[in-house]
Formats: C-alpha cells, structure tokens, sequence
C-alpha cells in the first residue's frame, strides 16, 4: 500500500515542503525511512553505531541536497543513492579487515545436528536463535560491500535491478551477477539448516 | 525445460522477472524435479532470513532511532554556521596554542635577559582600605614604596 493510498502525504509533496522551507516536512520523509535507512546501512558498515552514524550523515546530506531532488523520480532511490554511498565510504574507512574468509560453518555450526534446526518465521524468532542470528551477521560481513549492498537491496527493500543499478551507477548486468554471487555464498552459509 | 535450463532461469523466476510464457515453464519442471525444487526453495530461503535478520536488527535498535531527527536537526544547523564562524571554530586551536606561549614566555623567558616572572618573587599581601567602595585590595609590599596592584570593589574588581 502507497503512503497515499495509507491517508499519508506522497514523498513528493513533503519534499516540496522541505524546498518551501517546512522543516517538519523533511523530519516526516525522514520518520518514514530512518528505520528502512538503518537496515540497509546496518547490513553494509556492520557496526551499529556507525550505521546509525552513516543514517544520519545521509538525511543531512539529504537535507541541502533536496533541490538536486528531480521530481517524477522516486524520493527513496534518490536518498538510497546518497546513503549507500555514504554507507560504504564508511565501512572503507573503518573497516580494519576489508575481507573476512566465508565459511559456512559460522551458520551451520559444527555442532548442530541440521536435521534438528527450525527455520525461524518471525523476527522474534531469529532473535532468539543467537547462532543463527550471529551467523549470518557474519555471512553477511563476509560479502564484498557492492554484493551485500545489491543483495539487500534487492532482498529487504525489494527495489528492482534497474533501480539498484541506479543507486550503484552499475549495469542491470552486473546487478544481476552480483546478486547471483551474494545469494549462492548465502544460500551456503544457510545450508546446514533443515526445516523440522 | 531441462534442469540447466531452469537453474539459469531460477534467479529471475525469483525475482519475478520472466515473461508469463516462461515463468510458467520454469514451474512446470520445478514442479517434477525434487533437486531444483529444492535448489529455488534455498534460494527463496536466503531472502526470508535476510529480511528476518534485518527486521532483527532494527527492532534492537528502535529505542535509539526514536531521537534520530534531534541529531539530523543539530547536523543541519551545524551545517547552516556561516562559513567565517565554522572556520574560525576549525582554527581555533591557533589563538588558543598563542595565548598558551605567550603565557609561557611570560613566566619562563627564553632570551635570558631577564629573571621569571613567577609568583614567588611577590610579597603580596590583602588589606582593607577606608573607603565606602572599595572593599578589600592586594598590595604588593615588595622593594620600595608598597603599591596596590588590585582592588575588589563590592565583590567585582
């Protein structure tokens, strides 16, 4: 469902708020994605603090940014540009081993018995699951920075290849074989796991 | 459809991807092969926890996202300072280090010229003095004549 269609004003008319000068427009835009903002920069620094750090440097950026803003495009592809950026220049920086070696027992986990793990359904449930949680953490930290960015922007903001490719100023090519990559090394990693 | 066929396709019929006529292919083998079956299945399964362990992780951030817009607002107006002001913040360090030397110089003289200036080298003392205004001075009783150096004046100097 559209924010519109939720009774919410459409992106576009709280960015032209904020261009006429109406900050509590921009603080809405930004209510309505801090938490999707988070998720995507959470999986590529790693480092929460330094997430939340690269979330608000974006809205910032965002904020004197905005008249650069071309309407008939969507507002989000256009933050995602400024945030993924902002995100992998971030973990450039910070990041004291740019590669950790895969290995898909931080998953499976040497001591389980696959046939005994459950998949978890609900948020609630892989929270409690820590090795699984954990694991993929590091599964996922384990991916270059672009195949973890295409692969959860694909996979948890659902934003099409033409999109993605947009926000990484790639091909919808190499959007695809990045996916490819990051799902296979995944889908390792996750293999260990049977449903009960 | 054969299973090489199919694998190459499987990513596409994933992400929805495929025209009607070839989405409705790649089912029809998955829905005879067990190992392609469970080849899309693993696939599927990455999405799934992906979204689940980013739902994780802003959930366990929630409580810190809610004041989010008061560090936005102050990195606006940070942003906003007149770029004099922000540069004069940036160099600030160089009258400060300044003010540090000269006040180093003043007590420990490098030419040799003359003796430091150091606290030491006072005899001060407090007194009173008759007057309605003023209220208390420091009078330096040192060589000569004793000379008042500071008066406090109802409690301001």
């Amino acid at each position: 469902m559209s924010e519109k269609e939720k009774g919410h004003p459409p992106d576009e008319d709280l960015v032209r708020g904020a261009l006429a000068g109406d900050e509590g427009a921009f603080r809405d835009l930004m209510e309505r994605y801090k938490r999707r903002a988070y998720g995507v920069a959470r999986g590529i620094v790693g480092d929460p603090d330094e997430a939340q750090d690269v979330v608000q440097d974006a809205f910032v950026k965002a904020y004197y940014r905005l008249k650069d803003f071309r309407f008939g495009s969507n507002f989000y592809t256009w933050f995602y540009r400024l945030l993924v950026n902002q995100a992998i220049d971030r973990w450039r920086k910070t990041s004291r081993s740019p590669t950790v070696p895969f290995d898909d027992a931080w998953v499976s986990g040497e001591t389980s018995d696959p046939e005994a793990m459950v998949y978890p359904k609900t948020p609630e449930e892989l929270a409690e699951n820590r090795q699984l949680s954990e694991g993929l953490t590091r599964a996922i930290a384990a991916l270059p920075e672009y195949h973890r960015t295409v692969i959860l922007l694909r996979e948890v903001e659902g934003l099409a290849y033409e999109e993605i490719a947009g926000i990484l100023d790639c091909s919808v090519g190499t959007v695809m074989s990045r996916l490819h990559y990051a799902r296979a090394k995944l889908k390792g990693a996750l293999k260990g796991f049977r449903e009960g | 459809m054969d299973c090489t066929k199919t694998r190459e396709m499987i990513q596409d019929h994933i992400d929805g991807r495929l025209s009607p006529d070839a989405a409705g292919a790649v089912r029809g083998h998955l829905g005879g092969c067990r190992p392609c079956a469970a080849e899309e299945e693993e696939l599927r399964r990455v999405g799934d926890m992906l979204r689940l362990w980013s739902a994780v992780q802003v959930g366990e951030r929630e409580r810190k996202l809610s004041p989010l817009w008061t560090r936005v607002r102050a990195g606006i107006e940070e942003r906003r300072e007149p770029g004099l002001s922000r540069l004069l913040r940036r160099w600030f360090w160089v009258p400060a280090a300044a003010v540090v030397a000269v006040v180093a110089l003043l007590f420990y003289p490098s030419d040799g010229t003359r003796a430091p200036f150091h606290p030491k080298s006072f005899d001060v003392t407090v007194e009173s003095l008759e007057s309605d205004t003023a209220t208390v001075a420091l009078v330096d009783k040192g060589e000569g004549l004793p000379r008042v150096i500071w008066i406090i004046e109802n409690g301001k100097t």
